[in-house]
This record gives C-alpha cells, sequence and structure tokens, in this order.
C-alpha cells in the first residue's frame, strides 16, 4: 500500500515537472536545464510557510507558484530572450540555463544555511509529512496531488482549446512568425508560458516536501528523470509529457521494489539509473516518443479502415 | 620564503595543472569538433577511480599482501607508502602503468559516449551525454568495491620518497610539466591541419561530408582522444590529493567549471584555454582563501557565492562576449 502511494504521488509529481519542462521546450526550443531547481525552490517556500510562519504547507501553493514563475520568467527574459536576440547557438542557450541552475543553487543553499543558523530550522534533508492532514486514513498529499494534476490537465485543456489566449498560443507554437504577421503578441505568449511552466514546478516542489526528502542536492538527481519523462513522451506534446511522468514515476517506484525483491536490497540506491535507461531506449527505438508511437498505430487503424 | 606562501603557491600551480589538461581535452572536442560533452566529469572521474584501484593492487601483489584494499585501506597504504620512499624506480613504474590503464579506460568511454554523439543532435545529445555523467558518481558511491562507496579510498602518495620539506613544491612541478607536456601536444595537434578537419566538421557537416570526410570516424577519434586526456586529468587530481571519493565528481566541479573556463578563456583556442584556466583557478582559490576570513560574519557558508559567482560570469560572458576574451583567428589564406 505505501508502495503504490510512494509511485501515486511521485508519478503526479513527474506529470507536473514534465509538462512544465515540455511547455518551454516546445515554445522556445529551449530545453531547460534549470526545471528541477525550480521545485527544489517550491520545496523551500514550503519549509518557510510551515517553520516560519506556522501555516499548513498547503498555504504554500500559491506562493511556490509565484516565486518559481517569476524566477522562471526572469530566466527567459533577462537571459534567454537576449541570447536569442543575439543569435547565440542551441548549445550556448544550455549552458546558459546551467549556469542559470548553478547561481540558484547557490542561492538556495545561502536560504538553507540561514534558516539552520538563524532560525534553527532543519533545512536539509528535511520533510513536511507530518504538517499533511489525513483524510478517510489516506495522506492528504496522495489526494491533493491527484486533484491537482486532474484539474491541471483539465485547466490546460480549456485554455489550450477554448480560449482565445490558447488559441494564439498554439498559434505561436505552431509558426511564430506566422503568428506575428496575424497581430499575436508572441512575445506575451512566451513570457506567460515561461511563468506558468516555472510556477509549475514550483507548485511540484510544496508536494514533493510533503511526502519525500527535501534537499537542494536534490535537483541532479531529479534533473534525468524529469528528463526521461519528457523524452519518452516525445518531447513535443503535452500528452505526452503526461504519459511519460506516469511511466517513468510508476516503473521507478514499483521497478525498483521488484529489483530489490529478487536481487537484494542493495540495488535500492541505484534507482536513479532507471530513468537513464528509459532515456537510452527510447532514443534507440523510437526518438519522438510515445506519443509517436500511438500516433503511427491510429494512422495505421485509419488507413485500413 | 614563508611556508604559508609556498604552499599556498603550489596548491594554486598543482590545481591549475590539472584543470589545463581537462580543459584542453574539452577545448577539443567542444571547442574545435563542436561535440558539446556535458558529461566531462564521466571521463575525469574514470581517471581517478583507475588511480584509487590500481596502484593498490599492483602494490597489494609486489608487497605480498593480503590486505583488503578498501577495508584495510589506511594500513596496506601506509605499507605501501614506505615502500615507495624506499623503491623509487618501481613507484615510477607503477604510476606509469596507471596512467597507461586510466588513458585506455578513458579512450573506451569516449567511444561509449561517441554512440549518442554520432546519432543525435544538440539538446538530446546533451541531455544524454550529462546523464551519462550523473551516472558514474551514483555508482561509484553506491558500490563499495570500486573506491570504497561514500566514504572513498586513501590512495599511495606516488612521491613519498621526496623529502617533507620539498614534497608540495615538487608534487606541483611535476604536475606542471606533465600539463606542459600535453598542452605541447595537445597544441602542435591542433596547429597541424586537422584543425581545419574539425573546425570544418564543427561548422558545417554537410559541407565537410561532401569534401568526402569521414565525420562519423573523426568524431569518434575525437572523442576517443579527449576521453585520454580527461582521464589523465582525473588520475593527476586523484594522485595529487592522495585520495578519490566518488561523492566530490560532481557536475559543478569537473562539467560546468570546465565549460566556463573554455567558454571564458575562448574556445577552439588553446591560449585562451590557458587564460581562461589560469583566472578561475585563481578566483577559486581566493574564495576558499576569504571564506576563512569572512566565515564568522554571514550566517551562510561562502561557498555557495561562488555558486551564483560562477552562474553570473557564464551568463554575462555568453551575452557580452561569447567568443571569449581570447577568440578564434580567422586565417586568412594566401
Amino acid at each position: 500500500m505505501i508502495i503504490l502511494t510512494d509511485a501515486i504521488i511521485y508519478a503526479c509529481i513527474l506529470i507536473v515537472l514534465c509538462l512544465g519542462l515540455t511547455l518551454t521546450y516546445k515554445i522556445t526550443r529551449v530545453p531547460n536545464f534549470a526545471h528541477t531547481t525550480f521545485a527544489i525552490l517550491g520545496m523551500y517556500m514550503a519549509l518557510i510557510t510551515t517553520h516560519v510562519y506556522g501555516l499548513s504547507p498547503y498555504h504554500a501553493l500559491p506562493l511556490a507558484f509565484v516565486v518559481s514563475g517569476g524566477v522562471s520568467l526572469f530566466l527567459y527574459f533577462g537571459i534567454i530572450r537576449v541570447l536569442q536576440r543575439r543569435g547565440s547557438s542551441d548549445i550556448s542557450l544550455i549552458i546558459s540555463t546551467l549556469a542559470f541552475d548553478i547561481a540558484m543553487i547557490g542561492v538556495v543553499n545561502i536560504l538553507a544555511d540561514y534558516l539552520a543558523q538563524d532560525l534553527r530550522v532543519i533545512s536539509r534533508d528535511f520533510t513536511l509529512r507530518s504538517y499533511d492532514i489525513v483524510i478517510f486514513d489516506l495522506p492528504g498529499v496522495l489526494i491533493a496531488s491527484i486533484v491537482m494534476v486532474g484539474v491541471l490537465i483539465a485547466s490546460l485543456y480549456y485554455l489550450l482549446y477554448y480560449t482565445k489566449f490558447g488559441i494564439s498560443m498554439r498559434a505561436s507554437i505552431e509558426n511564430a512568425s506566422l503568428a506575428q504577421v496575424f497581430g499575436i503578441n508572441t512575445e506575451k505568449v512566451f513570457c506567460i508560458s515561461w511563468f506558468l511552466s516555472g510556477g509549475l514546478g514550483g507548485v511540484a516542489g510544496v508536494f514533493m516536501s510533503m511526502w519525500f526528502q527535501g534537499d537542494p542536492s536534490l535537483s541532479p538527481l531529479l534533473l534525468p528523470t524529469v528528463f526521461a519523462g519528457s523524452i519518452v513522451g516525445g518531447f513535443s506534446s503535452i500528452y505526452g509529457a503526461i504519459l511519460g511522468g506516469i511511466i517513468i514515476g510508476i516503473t521507478e517506484i514499483f521497478g525498483t521494489n521488484l529489483l530489490a525483491s529478487t536481487f537484494g536490497y542493495w540495488i535500492i540506491p541505484y534507482r536513479p539509473l532507471i530513468p537513464f535507461v528509459f532515456i537510452v531506449i527510447t532514443l534507440m527505438v523510437s526518438p519522438k516518443g510515445v506519443s509517436h508511437i500511438i500516433e503511427r498505430i491510429r494512422e495505421k487503424r485509419w488507413m485500413t479502415q | 620564503m614563508d611556508d604559508a606562501i609556498v604552499i599556498f603557491a603550489s596548491d594554486l600551480i598543482a590545481i591549475f595543472a590539472i584543470y589545463l589538461v581537462i580543459n584542453l581535452s574539452l577545448n577539443l572536442e567542444f571547442g574545435f569538433a563542436g561535440i558539446p560533452n556535458f558529461g566531462k566529469v564521466l571521463a575525469v572521474a574514470a581517471g581517478a577511480f583507475v588511480m584509487g584501484i590500481l596502484p593498490i593492487q599492483i602494490y597489494k601483489v609486489i608487497l605480498n599482501s593480503d590486505a583488503d584494499p578498501i577495508d584495510d585501506n589506511f594500513g596496506l597504504v601506509a605499507q605501501i607508502n614506505d615502500h615507495i620512499s624506499a623503491d623509487p624506480l618501481t613507484a615510477v613504474a607503477v604510476f606509469g602503468v596507471t596512467v597507461l590503464a586510466a588513458m585506455a579506460v578513458g579512450a573506451v568511454l569516449g567511444f561509449a559516449s561517441s554512440y549518442p554523439a554520432i546519432r543525435l543532435r544538440g539538446d538530446y545529445l546533451a541531455i544524454t551525454l550529462l546523464a551519462f555523467g550523473e551516472m558514474i558518481r551514483l555508482i561509484g558511491t553506491n558500490y563499495e568495491g570500486l573506491v570504497g562507496g561514500t566514504l572513498g579510498v586513501v590512495i599511495p602518495d606516488m612521491l613519498s620518497f621526496v623529502s617533507h620539506e620539498h614534497r608540495f613544491l615538487i608534487s606541483s612541478l611535476v604536475l606542471l610539466g606533465i600539463a606542459g607536456l600535453i598542452f605541447f601536444l595537445v597544441h602542435r595537434f591542433t596547429e597541424s591541419p586537422v584543425k581545419r578537419l574539425l573546425c570544418g566538421i564543427r561548422d558545417d557537416e554537410v559541407a565537410a561530408e561532401s569534401l568526402g570526410k569521414d565525420i562519423t570516424n573523426v568524431k569518434i577519434k575525437t572523442l576517443m582522444i579527449a576521453g585520454v586526456i580527461g582521464a589523465i586529468g582525473g588520475l593527476l587530481y586523484a594522485a595529487y590529493v592522495e585520495g578519490a571519493v566518488a561523492l566530490g565528481y560532481n557536475r559543478l566541479n569537473w562539467t560546468f567549471l570546465p565549460f566556463v573556463m573554455v567558454i571564458v578563456g575562448g574556445m577552439a583556442n588553446n591560449k585562451g584555454v590557458l587564460v581562461g584556466t589560469l583566472l578561475f583557478v585563481v578566483i577559486r582559490k581566493l574564495v576558499i582563501y576569504y571564506n576563512d576570513v569572512f566565515s564568522g560574519y554571514v550566517p551562510f557558508d561562502i561557498i555557495w557565492l561562488d555558486y551564483i559567482l560562477l552562474g553570473a560570469i557564464m551568463i554575462t560572458v555568453l551575452i557580452f562576449r561569447p567568443k571569449g576574451l581570447l577568440p578564434q583567428k580567422a586565417k586568412r589564406i594566401t
């Protein structure tokens, strides 16, 4: 039962992270290597809300959304957009996100040191599991994360397909210059997408702190996992990202458990190797991801009809 | 001269020499050939791990000892150090064998990273190589048979035969000598027509291919050579600090920092790499030095300011001087 809870919460968190990563990649063609640090930022917002202000970690959700979103917006508006206008290469853009990540890890660590030294808060390897509420004998974070993912998918679907902004967003993704010709402010669309992506990362971090352990060193370990989810999903479709998050989250938890029960517990620390295996297999078998396979099957069925 | 100054200067020289070797290898694959190896730490850590395993195993045979290299690490290494100070020639031979083994491992890892490098482009390649680099740290930390897991291993001091007073200075000079030799070799290599081939592939693969260049082959060879040099760099570091702890081989120190040094110095320009390396080794050394001075006054570890500083410098250089301090010179053909 505890494994199932682990798997569901982990998968929900990964879905949100993969969604954000895929969104910004699809829109600006920049793989954001600082993405998981937005989640770490969210974790610390939750820690501050509970330990400094004495509120429930759920109160941290709007704060984490705004702070991580704001930092993400700064990364796009202040750095990536400037580099793109100066005609930097893709590699330079990747390096700039890596550099931003390093700087952000420095800031988060300073925050952690400050919390530990001046406010006497355990700020490394912390968990807020005891601050969570219990609903029908189930941890609140389990229900909350499922509800959050459901609401997120529904509202994203509504936003993209039933609002004017969604149409302009899809148009900017498909062809930015053509969208501009039609009078769409693509700059605004890009900025909002980056804000949304970072904000969602922060929200995922809050949920993560309520079930798993939070630490600044988590970010580099989580990064390959989130990229694995996005790559398995195809890195180009929002629904692929959801699927990728579920696949990686479930296999990582259940796979490790299964391997540990057959080969012994020494195998547990090697858990991060599982997403890596997924990256390699996906890139070898179907580089465009699972969503591409599904599309092909659909096409075949349509052709034979 | 003051003892503290000698130690400060010789440590600076040693770290400079080690980073110079690693950065030259990165410049070869990234600056010249245009392959962004975000898994640089892979070859470096592998070289360090070879240094952590092989000398102890060879000396175990020479000393006819049955002590466990991991469990009885300290005792065994003390014995080995005694043997080295008595018999310097064997030590040099063992070190030579270790270097050759590390070079072989580096070449194999370079070959392994060429598998994605010739099939993937830009973003995907960066992600895959980055994941490669994270994995070696994970395995090294958790598999204790390799280099002792989280605790690491102590490595015999290959210069035990040198008297204690000159130990620091001599080791730095040896490292500087090796780095100088590698700089000379790499510089000769990149002054040859190979440079045009590599830069041609970097700038336009299709054009290079249309001129009959075998791009796949060149990329594999470049990554293998860079892997060999990177492994030597890692080996020198492990030999210098006389220890190998897998946790220390992280992305910041052995992938990101070399990238910063190469880009700030100037890509595809070995002299630029020299300047960039010197600049950042001095900056980092000063940060660590002032850490002790300021540590009482601020409520956090100064080392984190180093992270922010590195990130900020990198972004500033990418925006305002993307070609680095000493850019690659365009040569006019007459």
